[in-house]
């Protein structure tokens, strides 16, 4: 071998090497750092919603003896806030409250003075606390169980209270001192309502209302005393919501009178319903919270949720929204959530069931006793529940029950919320009241998005594919190289600002000028078509000036005239063809309603926010249709037009394709526009004067205000998810249809 | 003429023999170029051109690079049109009529001048669509006219018998010399007059260039044909008449027997001979 006259140095061939490796590693590195970015995203958003969807969990805490057996049978168990302290009222009339964790009883408490006969128990609310006991002579007394909590040593120490809030000399109802067999009593801010039945069936309504003096600061009770006029004799239940506004009479037999007592004085029947199939008997009849929704367990293990709901012409009946096969045997017991809409179930065989009645799901089924049970109780925190048997035991169970409120029903499918007319998509996250049904479908949402970026859509991807043919295709290199860069810049624009334009300038300019613009986007597309077929009749010497390629600046006065024209007309039109209002024409002739921030003024603003990638991308794809095949085409005597149509845009067919479909992502993810610019009321209304939310400017909305891992907080980040999942669908079809078509039409 | 004593290049003389045969008694012009100068911008390419191309014979151009002849093909069917700052004088006539004419539909003029370029450009469209692509344009549509016209064109373009059992797949799917073929069959689909080569196989194997010639033999029965080349075999071997072009002027222009074998002028010899080029 001879030896090469170059020198080439082998510290440089090395050092040229790696270079190379490193390049290479880089790149490797940047891209896989890409994708497990991604992939750990999807899973921490994973990580937040996956807790949605897990079932309650139970596990035995304790058991033991009935605490002081000798203060009589339990008629109601309940717990305290921090399951210290347990209470159970007997049927003598003592308050027995105990340790919840031993057993071991604290204070006794008289409520009821021996003397008296105790005949009915009755609960109020029971976030609050009142129960009241009728008594054999007509008489009832209302009690309030309370706890102080003091912190003696730094300790928490707890210490059990009753209150008598109406005295504790029993009151009077019965005015003919007969016993009071049921009971029903709420008491309210502005006074306390009682409606009992005695032993002779009189159906009885007593209501004491505050009066307060105009004069001085005095208080005074005012009493109403009615009888109802209902067929009572079988009557076993008697409910009353915590407005006072509604009373419900029960039978055994699952017969229902549903009475409106707003008026206290003349109590109204609303309806009579039967809660029940024939030959079933109902078991338990209890207020799940916020007292809207009555939950019927009957004898055959059905618990049924019904609730009082309003229909179109304004009239009021009973519903049964839904239905809980809980059980083969007979209900025994349920007890509502304080905080929730869920709830809890004993049936006869001593199996326990936690369920929730807006996401319909049930969490929990687990046999407790084997004996017979009988009372059953959740703690104020659904983190502890009570069972009471037959036998004497107390069970102590501990609840892990996080997030019953979501499933793939409530999120995705209609559901029927209490006081609704009919089953509907609905979101509405929070209020202010604990008593509150939350509703978290995301329908409207994914509504709202796919609407706002279809009306976005509709305006930018014509405007911006026949813009980007013109300029790639028939316009002069010169002028090309002025307006290419001019419409991406576009894109460095903040869609916060916007977003600011489009809700504080536009969406007012267009509700007061809705003619004009609607007669600008007619007038527009005319005037253009108009001077183009025009331009051919203008003398060529003066088309050869202004030159092939060039002639789009003469539009712009054209589209400056045809613009003052449409305006200059839009108010006589308006005045002469809509009565001088087109949204008041709109909304007297077709129903449509018209909001201010509504999917015209969205689609104008992210329109102008998405035009600009949809054209670049598109106006790239055609430049770069090699020359040979233009030439190739206009060879064989093809048009320029016949050329652009069959040849061109065929070509550029993948990178259009793509063009749209990264204008789509782009649309389904802005946030800022459609936060400002779209009122956000999450509607679903397909109509072009309504406004809507979309999942990005839900998840803006709403995180701020969402308490870390509450269920609410995780169906934000479910939210995210979807919206993760949309970007990630849409882009993958893009790019597996892109692929395919660039396949068929690429040129080599 | 053709017992000119033999120059010692390496060109197939036989071919040559043998073509002038069928050169004899054909005068007939299709193309006229009188005083035909182009300019880019301010530089002229084309300095005052004249010629007469003769009807159904093989006319080549050749010249070094950049010599101005594929420019001066472009001339004839306007194809310099798309080039923003091409500006001609002069006078191209077609069967006596200018094409430079106000008022001439440069679509039409383009449907009788057909062109096939250096590089085959097959559209992103099955073979059959390639075919009936010019015709389409037109506003033909019936598939009965079609498939005729596209067997036609395809047996026309010797690629028929390769073909015909994938009519519907991709044109981009078949070799260069295939599609080069293609875009032949894809311009006489539309009955030109006139067939422009520009360089037809130089972007080809030897052996799919060999196929081209051939072709371009049957293929002059037909039509008028002006081939530029590089390649001066393939001058010899498949032209009647052969015009040397250098630096944008017209050298000689003749039968290509009397130019490869006995140039008048001093650069013709020189080029032909390989001093340059």
């Amino acid at each position: 071998m001879t030896a090469s006259k170059l020198q080439i140095s082998e510290t440089y061939q090395k050092w040229r090497k790696i270079k190379d490796q490193f390049t290479r590693y880089g790149v490797v590195a940047g891209g896989l750092g890409v994708i497990v970015a991604i992939v750990l995203i999807f899973f921490y958003l994973m990580y937040v919603v996956y807790p949605l969807f897990v079932s309650a969990d139970a596990h035995a805490l304790y058991q033991y003896e009935l605490p002081e057996k000798s203060a009589g049978k339990s008629l109601y168990l309940a717990t305290e806030e921090q399951n210290e302290v347990a209470a159970r009222f007997t049927d003598q009339g003592k308050a027995v409250f105990f340790a919840t964790a031993t057993g071991k009883v604290r204070n006794i408490v008289s409520v009821v003075p021996s003397d008296a006969k105790i005949t009915s128990f009755s609960v109020g609310t029971p976030s609050r606390g009142y129960i009241a006991y009728g008594l054999s002579n007509g008489g009832v007394i209302i009690a309030r169980h309370k706890y102080q909590i003091t912190y003696p040593d730094n300790k928490r120490f707890i210490t059990p209270q009753i209150e008598f809030p109406q005295g504790e000399q029993a009151l009077q109802i019965d005015p003919q001192g007969q016993a009071i067999t049921h009971l029903a009593f709420r008491v309210g801010e502005s006074g306390t309502t009682l409606v009992v039945r005695t032993l002779d069936n009189r159906v009885l309504l007593t209501n004491f209302f505050k009066e307060e003096s105009l004069f001085s600061d005095d208080e005074s009770f005012e009493r109403v005393d009615v009888e109802i006029d209902v067929d009572s004799k079988d009557l076993e239940y008697i409910l009353l919501d915590k407005e006072q506004r509604n009373l419900y009479l029960a039978s055994r037999t699952g017969r229902l009178s549903m009475f409106n007592i707003s008026d206290k004085e003349s109590p109204r029947l609303i309806q009579h319903t039967e809660l029940l199939h024939v030959g079933s008997k109902l078991t338990s009849l209890v207020f799940l919270t916020g007292e809207l929704s009555l939950l019927a367990g009957d004898s055959t293990g059905l618990v049924s949720q019904w609730s009082a709901v309003r229909d179109m012409s304004n009239h009021i009946s009973l519903q049964k929204l839904r239905a809980f096969k809980v059980s083969d045997y007979a209900i025994t017991d349920i007890d509502g959530e304080q905080r929730r809409k869920g709830f809890i179930v004993v049936d006869a065989k001593g199996v326990v069931g936690v369920y929730h009645s807006t996401a319909e799901r049930e969490l929990l089924r687990e046999k407790i006793t084997s004996a017979q049970p009988e009372l059953l109780a959740m703690s104020p925190r659904a983190n502890v529940f009570l069972l009471q048997d037959k036998q004497g035991m107390i069970y102590i169970w501990g609840v892990e029950n996080e997030h019953p409120e979501v499933s793939i029903k409530s999120i995705w499918q209609e559901v029927w919320y209490e006081s609704y007319p009919k089953p509907d998509y609905i979101w509405q996250s929070s209020s202010s009241s604990n008593d509150f049904e939350p509703k978290y479908s995301l329908t409207p949402l994914v509504f709202g998005t796919l609407k706002a970026a279809f009306y976005a859509m509709m305006l930018a991807v014509p405007l911006a594919i026949m813009g980007a043919i013109y300029t790639a295709y028939f316009m002069t290199s010169s002028l090309r190289r002025v307006v290419k860069p001019s419409i991406e810049i576009m894109e460095a624009l903040p869609t916060v600002i916007l977003g600011f334009l489009a809700g504080l300038w536009l969406a007012p300019f267009v509700e007061e000028n809705l003619m004009a613009v609607f007669s600008i986007l007619c007038a527009l597309p005319v005037a253009v078509l108009l001077f183009a077929y025009m331009w051919q009749y203008i003398p060529k010497n003066i088309r050869l000036r202004i030159g092939e390629g060039t002639e789009v600046l003469i539009l712009v006065p054209v589209i400056i005239l045809a613009t003052y024209f449409a305006i200059s007309i839009s108010s006589p039109i308006e005045n002469m063809m809509f009565g001088g209002s087109l949204i008041s024409w709109f909304n007297n002739e077709w129903g449509i309603g018209y909001d201010q921030r509504n999917s015209l003024v969205v689609g104008i603003a992210m329109g102008f926010a998405v035009i600009p990638t949809v054209f670049s991308i598109t106006e790239d794809a055609i430049f770069s249709v090699p020359k040979h095949l233009t030439v190739g085409s206009l060879a064989l005597g093809a048009t320029p037009w016949q050329t652009m149509t069959k040849v061109v845009l065929l070509t550029a067919s993948p990178g259009i394709f793509s063009a749209v479909m990264i204008g789509l992502g782009r649309a389904v993810g802005e946030t800022m526009i459609v936060l400002m610019a779209t009122g956000n009321t999450p509607v679903m209304d397909l109509s072009i004067f309504q406004g809507m939310r979309t999942l990005s400017a839900n998840i803006a909305v709403e995180m701020p205000e969402a308490e870390v891992d509450s269920t609410h907080y995780r169906v934000l980040f479910l939210a995210a998810l979807v919206l993760f999942a949309f970007t990630f669908v849409f882009n993958t079809l893009a790019e597996i249809i892109r692929q395919r078509l660039r396949e068929k039409y690429s040129s080599l | 003429m053709s017992s000119e004593p033999v120059r010692t290049h390496a060109i197939d003389m036989s071919a040559i023999a043998q073509k002038n045969q069928s050169n004899k008694g054909k005068n007939e012009t299709s193309i006229q170029i009188q005083d035909l100068n182009l300019f880019y911008g301010e530089k002229q390419a084309l300095h005052g051109i004249n010629m007469e191309i003769p009807k159904k014979q093989v006319t080549a151009y050749i010249g070094p690079s950049g010599c101005g002849k594929s420019t001066l093909l472009r001339c004839i069917n306007r194809m310099n049109d798309l080039v923003d700052i091409a500006r001609i004088e002069g006078k191209i006539s077609i069967e006596g009529k200018d094409i430079y004419q106000p008022g001439v539909d440069v679509a039409e003029l383009r449907r009788h001048v057909g062109m096939v370029f250096q590089k085959p450009n097959p559209f992103p469209k099955s073979i059959y669509e390639n075919v009936a692509y010019g015709l389409r344009i037109q506003g033909i549509n019936d598939r009965r006219i079609l498939d005729e016209v596209v067997e036609k064109s395809l047996r026309g373009a010797a690629i028929w018998d390769e073909v015909k059992d994938r009519l519907q797949d991709n044109a981009l799917g078949i070799s260069g010399g295939q599609q080069q073929r293609l875009v032949i069959a894809r311009a006489i689909a539309i009955e030109p007059t006139i067939l422009l080569l520009d360089e037809p196989s130089s972007a080809l194997d030897p052996i799919s260039s060999l196929k081209i010639e051939e072709l371009i033999n049957e293929l002059k029965e037909t039509y008028t044909i002006v081939i530029v080349t590089h390649n001066m075999q393939q001058a010899a071997r498949v032209s009647d008449y052969t015009a040397f072009m250098y630096m944008g002027d017209l050298i000689e222009f003749g039968d290509t027997n009397t130019i490869f074998t006995n140039p008048e002028k001093k650069q013709t010899e020189d080029y032909i001979t390989g001093r340059y080029g």
